[in-house]
């Protein structure tokens, strides 16, 4: 046990996929760049919860408290959808608002319209 | 009665869509009897919740499958203050040539995304909510279309989805756990865990992401960006600086108490101590004036999280206390840093002088926001924060508070500059309803200090009481600090290399992003260290 609640391959694959993500943010000075590793992150956020508790006895997507072994628990299908719905509508406002900036600064690189916009000062 | 609680949620947003359809005309007077509508409701849900706690399951549903309204004093006395703030920005702003119908819009829904954050019982609910109302508040902060704000609305929203995208991967690790997304049912689950060292993984995950929104340091760079770029409407910068940071604040309170088999609070008071450092050598080093303010804003919410974590319930009624406090007087200033913006064509402080001579009333309510911000007595400042520090007994906690409120102090001698000095001609009148909003918050943030404790009971239904005496050391230490931080000015200490240096620097979008997963394995190890 400890802090590692006994993950499955699916959800090891999952969190090992998120932190790919965090490094595309961390490490990435291209605006759209950025927007694809906050894609990235969401999906394997996707991937965790569809695989938790995914084994040979249980129904996929079942929380331990859902004690049923034959039906999936709804709520993380139910869920996901929105989160999805959510993560489409952040990609489009985040691209639509780097469009404007770039038709203002004319580059897609944090640092270099950061050293735009001080300039403004 | 309980369904009146989703309409505290809906009510704002189908205001907001009702003015977008309708002719001009009509529109600002829907607006405000919507407005009217809305405060009745919540005053009318306060008197019901002083009985108990009441709860609104959506659609019948009960939790764990379904998701429920939850009000209790706390979360109402915070939709009551946000109703209250929004009625005074719609008239204040009734006269502006840049509302249109689609500002309106938007800016309703934030008022009732922000309702939705108070009253939510569920995670994902949650989630959903703040999400959205980045969205809005990102399309807010750039509502002039300049290329600061555009620049600055892009950060804004990309940290904070990032930061958000921490909380669901934290809420979906949790459901695995505990089997419902709803905070109630959470806290007694998790009472009755008897190892609890599964949920470290999930708990540091969302209170990353919930520090973020509270902007603990080293997580506040978005702060100023969003709060004081020069071109967003000063409405805009007080609803955020006023009601919006509260809702993280609030949401940190929140899950830190359903969790309450892991104790964070030492972690969570030296950050908040750091935080208000940080903010206040910050707000000292900046020339601008909304800048000051919203790294002010900063080093109060430092102060609130201290008090938060102090671990003594006069403590914590004393931090809320202090964030309806910090709600009135920092939305006044917002307010008055736009006018006088407006009116002088700059934002440099030292390029302002002599605003009291030419616009005396605007001034005067300006001046009672100072006096509460410092803790003046008989300003609401003075006495929440009376009682972060009449809770406490170390001499260590004590003397800390008298330096961040001298901090404070000497801030806004510096910003409180551009008042003394000759009268500028040719300003116009400033609009009557604008005066008249101004005023009623100075008054209120008397009012707040004067009646203090019954506005205390009446709130969260607790008795304290204010000796005299040290009420009246506090006030004697207050003129001090005061005094002092004159002096200071007068030598003209905050002229240095050290604060210029300071001034300019401003973090690329990967260094704020880095600070995020770094604050998140702290968190994590200082779990698993204690």
């Amino acid at each position: 046990m400890g802090i590692i609640n006994n993950f499955n391959i699916g959800e090891i694959a999952a969190i090992i996929i998120f932190f790919i993500g965090v490094y595309g943010i961390i490490a990435r000075r291209n605006i759209v760049k950025s927007v694809i590793s906050i894609g990235i992150m969401e999906t394997a956020i996707i991937l965790y919860f569809v695989s938790s508790n995914k084994g040979y006895e249980k129904a996929p997507i079942a929380a331990d408290t859902v004690n049923s072994a034959h039906i999936a628990d709804p709520m993380p299908q139910a869920l996901m959808i929105t989160a999805i719905v959510i993560g489409v509508g952040i990609t489009a406002i985040a691209l639509t608002m780097f469009i404007n900036l770039y038709h203002k600064y004319g580059t897609t690189n944090w640092k270099k319209a950061r050293n735009l916009r001080d300039k403004e000062l | 009665m309980s369904y009146l609680l989703s309409i505290l949620i809906l009510l704002p947003i189908i205001s907001g869509i009702l003015i977008y359809l309708i002719p001009k005309r009509a529109s600002l007077w829907v607006c405000i009897a919507a407005q009217i509508f809305q405060l009745g409701v919540s005053v009318y849900l306060m008197s019901l919740v002083k009985e108990g706690a009441i709860y609104f399951n959506i659609g019948r549903w009960i939790p764990p499958v379904g998701i429920s309204l939850y009000a209790d004093t706390l979360s109402m006395s915070f939709v009551m203050l946000s109703s209250f703030l929004f009625m005074m920005f719609v008239i204040f702003n009734s006269s502006r040539h840049y509302v249109d119908r689609m500002f309106y819009m938007l800016y309703l829904s934030l008022q009732g995304m922000i309702a939705g954050i108070f009253l939510m019982d569920d995670l994902f609910s949650i989630f959903i909510i703040v999400e959205v109302s980045t969205i809005v508040v990102s399309l807010l902060i750039m509502y002039k279309r300049d290329s600061r704000s555009m620049y600055d609305g892009l950060i804004y929203l990309l940290i904070n989805v990032f930061s958000m995208t921490f909380y669901l991967f934290g809420i979906v690790v949790l459901y695995k756990i505990t089997g419902t997304f709803s905070l109630r049912l959470n806290a007694e689950i998790v009472k009755q865990m008897t190892d609890a060292r599964v949920l470290y993984f999930p708990y540091a995950l969302i209170i990353t992401s919930v520090s973020l929104k509270a902007a603990l340091m080293p997580l506040f760079s978005w702060l100023p960006k969003a709060h004081g770029t020069p071109s967003a409407p000063s409405v805009v910068s007080a609803v955020l600086s006023g009601l919006y940071v509260k809702g993280g604040v609030y949401l940190f309170f929140r899950i830190t108490n359903a969790f309450s088999v892991i104790d964070t609070t030492q972690f969570f008071f030296v950050s908040g101590v750091i935080t208000a450092f940080i903010g206040l050598i910050l707000a000292l080093s900046q020339t601008d004036i909304k800048l000051i303010l919203s790294y002010s804003t900063v080093s109060q919410l430092g102060i609130i999280m201290l008090a938060l974590n102090l671990g003594d319930s006069e403590a914590v009624y004393g931090g809320f206390y202090h964030m309806v406090s910090h709600a009135l007087f920092k939305a006044a200033l917002f307010l008055c840093a736009g006018i006088i913006i407006e009116k002088y064509e700059t934002r440099n402080i030292n390029e302002i002088r002599g605003v009291f001579r030419t616009m005396p009333l605007v001034s005067i309510a300006c001046i009672g926001a100072i006096l509460a911000v410092t803790g003046a007595p008989f300003f609401n400042g003075a006495t929440s924060k009376y009682m972060i520090s009449h809770s406490t007994n170390s001499i260590f906690t004590e003397a800390l508070l008298i330096f961040l409120n001298f901090g404070t102090v000497l801030y806004f001698v510096k910003f409180a500059s551009i008042f003394p000095g000759k009268r500028r001609e040719g300003i116009s009148k400033v609009p009557i309803n604008r005066e008249i909003v101004l005023v009623v918050l100075g008054a209120f943030c008397l009012a707040g200090g004067i009646f203090g404790t019954q506005l205390i009971k009446i709130l969260y239904g607790v008795d304290v009481s204010i000796e005299i005496g040290e009420y009246f050391k506090k006030s004697l230490i207050y003129f001090g600090t005061l005094g002092a931080s004159l002096l200071l000015f007068r030598l003209k200490v905050l002229h240095n290399k050290f604060f210029d240096r300071l001034r300019t620097f401003d973090a690329t979008f990967n260094t704020i992003a880095l600070s995020l997963p770094l604050f998140f394995a702290a968190v994590l190890a200082y779990l698993i260290i204690s």
